[in-house]
């Protein structure tokens, strides 16, 4: 192969050569700032040697592969890493929309309990004072009506987070679905040797979008990947996916791994930060409201009952509130002042207007246990879920603040050697356009020579 | 080492940060609270809910207190008067004793006794606001009735009861706050309407007028006794006033302490963030403007 025929084929290979990695350059480029692309870099080798006696003469240069440049282990970190950091995020968004009603300690529920018994001392130098009474009720009112506030306001939010549960996981079969084709179009040109390339991108970048919403482990196989929770619910295996169900369970929708219910083994993703709100925090959260409510309005109507009002003759003290349902479930959305007519305040303990004495035992009730377990006066024990709601924030936002840190510090990693530097395409580029300038000159020079050859001098000889 | 070739999302993770800690800043400034959500100091909000509750109940206290302090002032300038015309029973008492008055100078001065007795009736069923302040808690029918068949003698039948009302003038504090009328004017044995009414008939018979007079003075004397109950009432109200205005100082301090806002640090917080903002702004608008594609001709 030698000779001028084996230059120009030697020749040949570099201007082929030198487009192809114009090419990658240019694909590159192009996908610089595509989501998930990684860059490609070109593997070229020289050509094997043709062995000519003692003379080895080279064959010109071969393109091996085209390459994604990837960090398998990266690329799992960061599934990972934005499993968490969704769920976190997830989280933080919905406790701080709920902190916002335990704001403020001059208005609210906090203020109403302390105002309400505030009245009852306003009431207590002038017992018989109906405009005194009427105070006592419209506290009362405000009071109640602000636990209907907080609870039903509680239980919206719970409704919103069931509906994101939902389109979240309808999300989720989405991106399963699309994945288990991205891995049979990867298996099929697999099969044939055939470089995958930039399809496992757009399937890592599905991953990525998926472990957002949702933990998953990638397990690759023989048979293209599996990807599971981590509970081991399989989601996809190669080219099938496994869509998840949702079942309404006790008012919210459960997810449903076929028959397996798998709501509360999620552990990352937005769908687990979600479920972590509405089936813990806003529950518990709204089972203190409950207990507070029940307790106030339990040990209220227990001590107005114990005195008498301004009837004449004087009756045993009503209901100021509507009785709590039995354990207090539902009290604070329902809690309703029943007594409308002031004159019905029992303040008396002797029978007569101008008593207080049983005032004493209503204004007890802010001091003293809330009762049902509860061991707390009323205003301490909303305190400490003051406490609770601004720690469970606080903790939520720090974990959100430190997950994305660590997202983004492993994104760094990954763009660092996955990301396309256009820099460093422009310096290759010019490199792949020198080397094909000077492998079109080759060409020319051979063709000269052959011109030459062939027309053994003709030219020259005639001119 | 290769770097990361797209630093735009540290950048506006970086930009994000900062323009968080204005809005952190801005909002404390403008609030002057620095505890604005629960989770700003998860602590000082639940010690501000209970520092709300004692500054309500400083402020209830101060108006019940000066409440208070006007129904003793009532009955206080009542019990007064009441002494001043015993004062006048007495001194006329004291004439009509003396033996030298004739029989219708003797009648003038029953009339006159008996004048200061519908007086003291009336005084003793003082009202404020409409309460009778000496019916005990049965504020809402006049005590004192006149009855000359009155079976203890005194011409007048108590209808209010014995009970006494407490009012709390401060956390676990409590005070009585009146003197049922029985025990100031109908005490056995200082009994103020009975001396005065065996006054007016010992006049009217000139007879045994020492020995009224006296009962009416031992009577006097009582009741200015049961008066200093009022005075006593009313010096602890007004200590009480002085303490309550200085828990609700050392309250509404606490209050600061535990949510205002140090003005000079968050306007030093604004300035940083609104720098580092900046600085973010400036760096993501002189990024990679230029890169060696530029200078490919």
């Amino acid at each position: 192969m030698s000779g001028l025929f084996g230059s120009l084929s030697i020749a040949l290979s570099g201007l082929s050569v030198s487009q192809q990695e114009m090419a990658t350059t240019s694909n590159n480029v192009a996908n610089a700032s595509t989501p998930g692309y990684t860059r490609e870099v070109t593997d070229i080798a020289a050509g094997d040697p043709i062995e000519l006696g003692s003379l080895s003469l080279g064959t010109g240069v071969v393109l091996q592969k085209i390459e994604s440049l990837r960090d398998p282990i990266l690329q799992i970190q960061m599934n990972q890493a934005t499993q968490q950091n969704s769920a976190f995020d997830a989280s933080q968004t919905q406790m701080q929309q709920i902190q916002t009603q335990f704001a403020s300690s001059t208005s609210g529920i906090g203020a109403d309990i302390s105002n309400f018994f505030n009245s009852l001392q306003q009431l207590s130098p002038d017992p018989s004072s109906l405009t005194l009474r009427q105070g006592v009720l419209t506290a009362a009112n405000t009071m109640a009506t602000d636990f209907n506030t907080a609870a039903s306001s509680l239980q919206t939010q719970r409704s919103n987070i069931d509906l994101s549960v939902a389109q979240s996981v309808s999300q989720v079969n989405s991106l399963t679905a699309q994945i288990a084709g991205v891995d049979q179009q990867i298996s099929a040109l697999q099969s044939t040797n055939q470089a995958p390339g930039t399809l496992v991108d757009t399937q890592n970048n599905l991953i990525l979008q998926l472990s957002g919403l949702i933990d998953v482990q990638v397990i690759p196989t023989d048979q293209g990947i599996t990807l599971a929770t981590s509970n081991g619910t399989a989601l996809v295996s190669g080219s099938q996916s496994f869509a998840l169900t949702t079942q309404e369970t006790g008012g919210v929708q459960h997810i449903m791994a076929g028959a397996q219910d798998i709501t509360s083994s999620l552990t990352g993703g937005s769908l687990a930060g979600l479920i972590q709100i509405r089936d813990q925090e806003i529950p518990s959260i709204s089972g203190s409201l409950d207990q507070l409510a029940a307790g106030l309005a339990n040990n209220l109507n227990a001590a107005n009952a114990e005195g008498t009002d301004l009837e004449n003759p004087p009756q045993p003290g009503g209901n100021i509130f509507a009785t709590p349902k039995a354990g207090g479930v539902g009290a604070a959305a329902t809690m309703t002042v029943t007594m409308t007519d002031p004159s019905l305040i029992a303040a008396s303990s002797d029978g007569t207007t101008g008593s207080n004495g049983n005032l004493a035992n209503l204004s007890a009730v802010a001091t003293q246990p809330l009762g049902n377990e509860q061991t707390q006066t009323p205003i301490d024990f909303y305190s400490n879920l003051v406490s609770q709601v601004g720690s469970s924030t606080a903790n939520t936002s720090a974990d959100a603040d430190s997950s994305s840190l660590i997202l983004q510090q492993l994104q760094d990693e990954n763009g660092s050697i996955s990301g396309v530097s256009l820099n460093e395409e422009a310096a290759n580029l010019i490199q792949y356009q020198t080397a094909y300038q000077a492998a079109a000159h080759v060409v020319s020079t051979v063709n000269l020579l052959l011109l030459d050859a062939v027309n053994l001098g003709m030219d020259e000889a005639e001119s | 080492m290769r770097v990361n070739p797209n630093p735009m999302p540290d950048l506006l993770a970086a930009l994000n940060q900062t323009q968080l800690e204005e809005q952190q800043a801005e909002l404390q400034i403008s609030t002057g609270k620095s505890v604005n959500v629960p989770s700003d100091n998860p602590v000082a909000a639940a010690l501000l809910v209970e520092n709300n509750d004692q500054a309500t109940f400083t402020s209830g206290y101060l108006q019940s207190v000066s409440v208070v302090q006007d129904q003793l002032a009532t009955a206080s300038s009542t019990l007064g008067s009441i002494t001043s015309a015993l004062q006048q029973a007495l001194s006329l008492g004291v004439e009509a004793g003396g033996g030298t008055l004739a029989a219708s100078d003797l009648a003038g001065i029953a009339n006159q006794l008996q004048g200061i007795q519908s007086q003291l009736v009336s005084l003793a069923n003082t009202a404020y606001q409409g309460n009778y302040v000496f019916a005990g808690t049965k504020t809402s029918t006049a005590p004192f009735v006149v009855d000359a068949a009155a079976p203890d003698g005194s011409g007048v039948i108590y209808v209010g009861n014995a009970d006494v009302n407490d009012v709390s003038i401060g956390s676990g504090y409590k005070i009585a706050v009146n003197v049922p009328g029985s025990q100031l004017f109908l005490a056995p044995g200082n009994s103020v309407f009975l001396a005065i009414n065996n006054l007016i008939q010992a006049v009217q018979t000139n007879t045994g007028i020492g020995t009224a007079v006296n009962a009416v003075s031992a009577a006097s004397s009582y009741l200015s006794a049961e008066t200093v109950f009022y005075g006593n009432a009313t010096d602890q109200t007004q200590s009480q006033t002085t303490y309550l205005n200085a828990a609700k100082l050392q309250i509404s301090q606490q209050q600061n302490t535990l949510g205002a806002v140090d003005m000079a640090a968050a306007a030093s917080n604004l300035t940083q963030a609104q720098t580092d903002s900046q600085a973010a702004l400036a760096a993501i608008g002189k990024l990679s403007q230029n890169n060696l594609f530029d200078y490919l001709t």
